[in-house]
């Protein structure tokens, strides 16, 4: 299909070009650096709790998208962007493998179409299913590469959304469900007994002072008290806490951290430790070689691994050259 | 019968640049619990026109795991901790195959990147292309074994042409001693051959050398099998029943009367014939009989000179006197009036242009051999051989010299081979193809050694066996240890399992690694197949043959001891006729000379009279004289051994 709307497009006099950013391969892993509000829940201020060690195992589904997106032609110096996104909930089986239980995907086109030329307008849109990025004032190609990574993201983050909320559905009783990334997104996620988001970023900063030191300092095996998290670009009232998978020390601050988000709820409060315990189970395997091993779960890692794999390989930056990359 | 059931795909073809699927190899994936393994038939199918056949010959499996330092970070050094993790690895079953076969042949391409399923019965014989002589008028498969894998089983039939000519021929077996590699296998496919061989093709026979212990001395005596075997058996269309026409031969002990063999139990031995010869047949034969050392052109001219103008001949010599030679005691009667003549001229050391010292050492050398090979070679009386003439078609000839001298085994080998040759040669022997079975053949065709004239006997059967019929069937334990010439002129091979020390000599190198292991694990009853129709080897299971083991056989049937002198004449008369007494016999051989009772009682044997006990008691009043002189055909000379490639 790809080949069709591209050949179209080369038809209508759009000049074929072949970049693949760097931002393309993967999801922009980075919150917004911005302050937010927390209310302490658990304790009277932000404490240290060591996690209890024994944890039973349970019954998890673990959730994930990819993104990739690459520049296949210029109108001018109007670039457009063919862009994939995909997502899947993994089931965990009794005998500790995943199994693929929901798995969407979507292809689609991103471009500011009122900066195309008609022709080459009308063949896009005649193909391809496409993201307009309106509004944005003529310039070169960078600032509409950035505001088509934002759309990308956003998309990948719609169908993650959506996938999540089938899943829950589907959600057995005992049965949990780990989504990579923020859980405030969806109220349906935020408000699930049975949700978890796991968090890896820090771009938002929650506490200052003491409360700071004790939750970035946490000690390995150890999670911060929980609290609500307000503000930020939580759109959905969530509990979080943090917690420390590796020992940091010798390493770098953050190494080894997570902030975890659950439902506001006063049984989060009661099941924080426990559910600690069994997350701290989940550090092995170990995800490498993924540079985020330290903080990935190896069970998200799987299932970005599948998503991978069964993506359209054309997204990849071509290996039969071994010139090196370039592009804008 | 051919099971048509389709099964669903295991795997599917995966090539990167590393690992490449070329034409005549190919990788794929399966989930990791899959029933295939080393030595399993695959099929790869693009659409219905392109099929691709493939044989299993790697295996490999590996996690995501960058580096094993990865998982002790994980496990945080704590093995126990390792297996408790919530989420096992991902992880890949990656096979190697090798092509069998491609259908269409043409244009051959690299193996498509398609999906690959388990084989079927149907998809088996295509695959080694069994097609080709399984159908048709006129099918020459002969049932081998069983390939098993992935819960299908399929007979594996190997080709007549192939397996006893004219196309190729000889059967080459490796294995490690007391896994039923060798002796059970060749007893399954000789009862295979004799019941599937086609009666267009002729009659075949099979002559078997017994070279240790009680091995092939059961064959006509049912063995036990289980259900298993008996399924199997059915499988391959094969009738489990021990052979039907077996006959024995055995030299005697040096009493001349006792058989030399295990098979002497008292409701067994009557089906065991003498082997006994005289001068005639081991003049013949003195080549082998002679060490290298000792066949100079002095000696061999001399040998000569016996054989062409001696031996069986009204003999007058001005020195000598007048003699006719017909046994090794006529003979040494000859050399005697030869040296006393000699010593009483005083005239020369030559007689007849012969220096007395070579006539001295042939004297030596052969009465060297009446002496090491008693009761084999008789010095005197007539002889008692093989049927030649008067081979019977799906007839199996023991032959046992377990208990020779290994001088004698050469004797025996040499001159039975060699008159199977010849019979063939001229078309009447009473069989169109004889089967010879040889166990040790290290030790009778070593890679290096001498240049014996058993080796350069084996050598011409593995080259020129297959246009008479003449068919090889050698085992030994080290296929490395055996002449090259012998073993690459074999054109199928078995292999059981094998010691890793052998499978590390080169002979071995074109066996991937995995192969080589599963050579080296085999499970008793599984065997590798090579067969100029397979272009890969293929593992079979076959089951117990039908026949008492040897190891069973003595304990069922144990062996007899030996019998004072006149019980095992009386025992021997009485095998021809039951009627005589123990008693009488005894009293008749009562103070008689023991070689004349042992002459008359092969005479007896030879003539088989209407009245033993009669024919027995005249001739043993009388010098029994030896057979009757044969025109004496000489044995084709063998070629030198040399190191031109096969």
């Amino acid at each position: 299909m790809a080949r069709a709307w591209i050949e179209a497009l080369l038809a209508a006099g759009v000049t074929p070009a072949t970049f693949v950013p760097d931002a393309s391969l993967g999801r922009f892993d980075q919150e917004p650096v911005e302050r937010a509000a927390a209310d302490v829940m658990e304790d009277a201020e932000l404490a240290t709790h060591a996690v209890p060690e024994a944890a039973p195992a349970v019954a998890v589904a673990f959730l994930d998208g990819i993104q990739q997106w690459r520049v296949v032609g210029y109108d001018g110096v109007v670039p457009i962007v063919r862009a994939y996104v995909a997502a899947a909930v993994r089931r965990r089986g009794a005998d500790r493998r995943l199994r693929t239980a929901f798995e969407d995907s979507r292809e689609f086109a991103v471009a500011p179409l009122a900066a195309l030329g008609r022709e080459q307008r009308a063949a896009l849109e005649a193909h391809m299913d496409v993201v307009d990025l309106p509004d944005l004032p003529p310039s070169q190609p960078g600032p509409v590469l950035e505001a088509a990574r934002r759309a990308v993201d956003g998309a990948r983050q719609t169908l993650e959304r959506a996938l999540a909320e089938r899943a829950l559905r589907a959600l057995g009783e005992r049965e949990w469900l780990i989504v990579d990334g923020l859980l405030s997104v969806s109220g349906k996620l935020a408000a699930h007994p049975r949700a978890l988001g796991v968090i890896k970023s820090f771009g938002t900063q929650f506490f200052e002072g003491d409360a700071l030191r004790r939750a970035l300092t946490l000690p390995h095996g150890h999670r911060s008290s929980v609290f609500r998290a307000r503000g930020g670009h939580a759109r959905n009232d969530v509990y979080s806490w943090y917690l420390r998978l590796w020992p940091w020390e010798g390493n770098d601050l953050l190494f080894g951290l997570l902030r975890i988000e659950a439902r506001a709820a006063a049984e989060t409060l009661a099941a924080a430790g426990a559910v600690s315990a069994w997350l701290l189970r989940e550090r092995a395997p170990v995800s490498t070689p993924d540079a985020r091993w330290d903080r990935l779960l190896y069970p998200i890692h799987e299932v970005e691994t599948y998503l991978r794999s069964r993506a359209p390989r054309d997204f990849l930056p071509a290996s039969g050259s071994r010139l090196p990359r370039t592009g804008t | 019968m051919i099971d048509k059931t389709r099964p669903a795909p295991i795997g599917r073809v995966v090539a990167t640049e590393l690992k490449p699927a070329t034409p005549h190899q190919f990788h794929f994936w399966t989930a990791v619990e899959t029933s295939i393994g080393i030595g399993a038939i695959v099929k790869v199918e693009e659409g219905p026109e392109r099929v691709v056949y493939g044989v299993v010959t790697d295996g490999f499996a590996y996690s995501d795991l960058q580096t094993p330092l990865h998982d002790v970070v994980g496990a945080e050094g704590d093995p126990v901790r390792a297996a408790e993790s919530p989420t096992v690895r991902q992880e890949i079953r990656l096979w190697t195959a090798a092509v069998l076969r491609q259908v269409p042949e043409e244009p051959l391409q690299p193996v498509p990147l398609a999906r690959v399923f388990v084989a079927t019965d149907a998809d088996v014989a295509q695959a080694l292309r069994m097609d080709a002589y399984l159908t048709g008028a006129q099918p020459t498969g002969i049932p081998v074994g069983l390939y098993t894998s992935g819960g299908l089983e399929a007979p594996v039939y190997l080709d007549a042409d192939f397996l006893l000519g004219p196309e190729a021929a000889h059967l080459n077996l490796s294995g490690v001693s007391g896994l039923a590699t060798k002796t059970s296998a060749v007893e399954f496919l000789l009862g295979s051959i004799f019941q599937h061989f086609p009666r267009h093709k002729g009659k075949v026979a099979a002559v078997c050398f017994n070279v240790k212990g009680p091995d092939l001395c059961f064959l006509d005596q049912p063995g036990e099998l289980g259900d298993e075997d008996r399924r199997r058996y059915e499988r391959l269309g094969i009738a489990p029943r021990p052979f039907e026409r077996v006959r024995y031969f055995a030299p005697f002990k040096g009493d001349g009367v006792n058989l030399n063999t295990l098979r002497t139990h008292p409701e067994l031995v009557g089906d065991v014939q003498p082997l006994v010869w005289g001068l005639a047949e081991v003049l013949d034969f003195a080549e082998v009989l002679l060490n290298r050392d000792d066949i100079d052109a002095k000696a061999d001219a001399f040998i000569d000179f016996l054989a062409d103008r001696v031996l069986n001949r009204d003999f007058d010599d001005p020195l000598a006197g007048r003699h006719r030679v017909q046994t090794f005691a006529d003979l040494d009667r000859l050399f005697r009036s030869i040296f006393d003549a000699l010593e009483t001229s005083g005239r020369s050391d030559m007689w007849r242009t012969h220096h007395i010292a070579t006539i001295r050492k042939v004297r030596n050398r052969l009465s060297n051999v009446s002496t090491r090979c008693k009761g084999l070679v008789t010095d005197d009386g007539p002889s008692s051989d093989l049927p030649w003439g008067a081979f019977e078609d799906r007839s199996v000839y023991v032959v046992d010299i377990a208990n020779v001298d290994p001088l004698g085994q050469d004797l025996v080998f040499a001159r039975v081979v060699s008159r199977l040759r010849e019979g063939l040669e001229r078309r009447e022997l009473g069989v169109d193809a004889v089967v010879v079975f040889v166990d040790e053949l290290n030790k009778y065709a070593p890679a290096d050694g001498p240049e014996t004239y058993v080796k350069k006997m084996l050598l011409d059967i593995s080259e020129r066996g297959r246009y008479l019929g003449l068919v090889l069937f050698g085992a030994e334990q080290f296929r490395s240890q055996v002449h090259r010439r012998v073993v690459g002129n074999a054109g199928s091979q078995i292999y059981g399992r094998m010691d890793m020390d052998e499978l590390a000599t080169p002979a071995y190198q074109v066996l991937s690694p995995a192969t080589k292991i599963k050579l080296a694990t085999l499970p008793v009853g599984e065997l590798m197949v090579r067969h100029p129709h397979f272009t890969q080897p293929i593992f079979v299971r076959f089951p117990r043959p039908p026949v008492l083991r040897g190891r069973d056989g003595v304990e069922r049937f144990a062996p007899a001891a030996d019998l004072p002198f006149a019980d095992a004449v009386a025992r021997q008369l009485m095998r021809l006729d039951r009627t005589v007494r123990p008693n009488t016999v005894r009293d008749l051989v009562e103070g008689r000379d023991e070689q004349d009772v042992r002459r008359a009682l092969a005479e007896t044997r030879r003539r088989r009279p209407d009245d033993v006990l009669a024919y027995f008691r005249k001739v043993l009043g009388s010098r029994v004289a030896p057979d009757a002189a044969r025109e004496r055909a000489a044995v084709p000379p063998l070629g030198a051994i040399t190191d031109e490639p096969y």
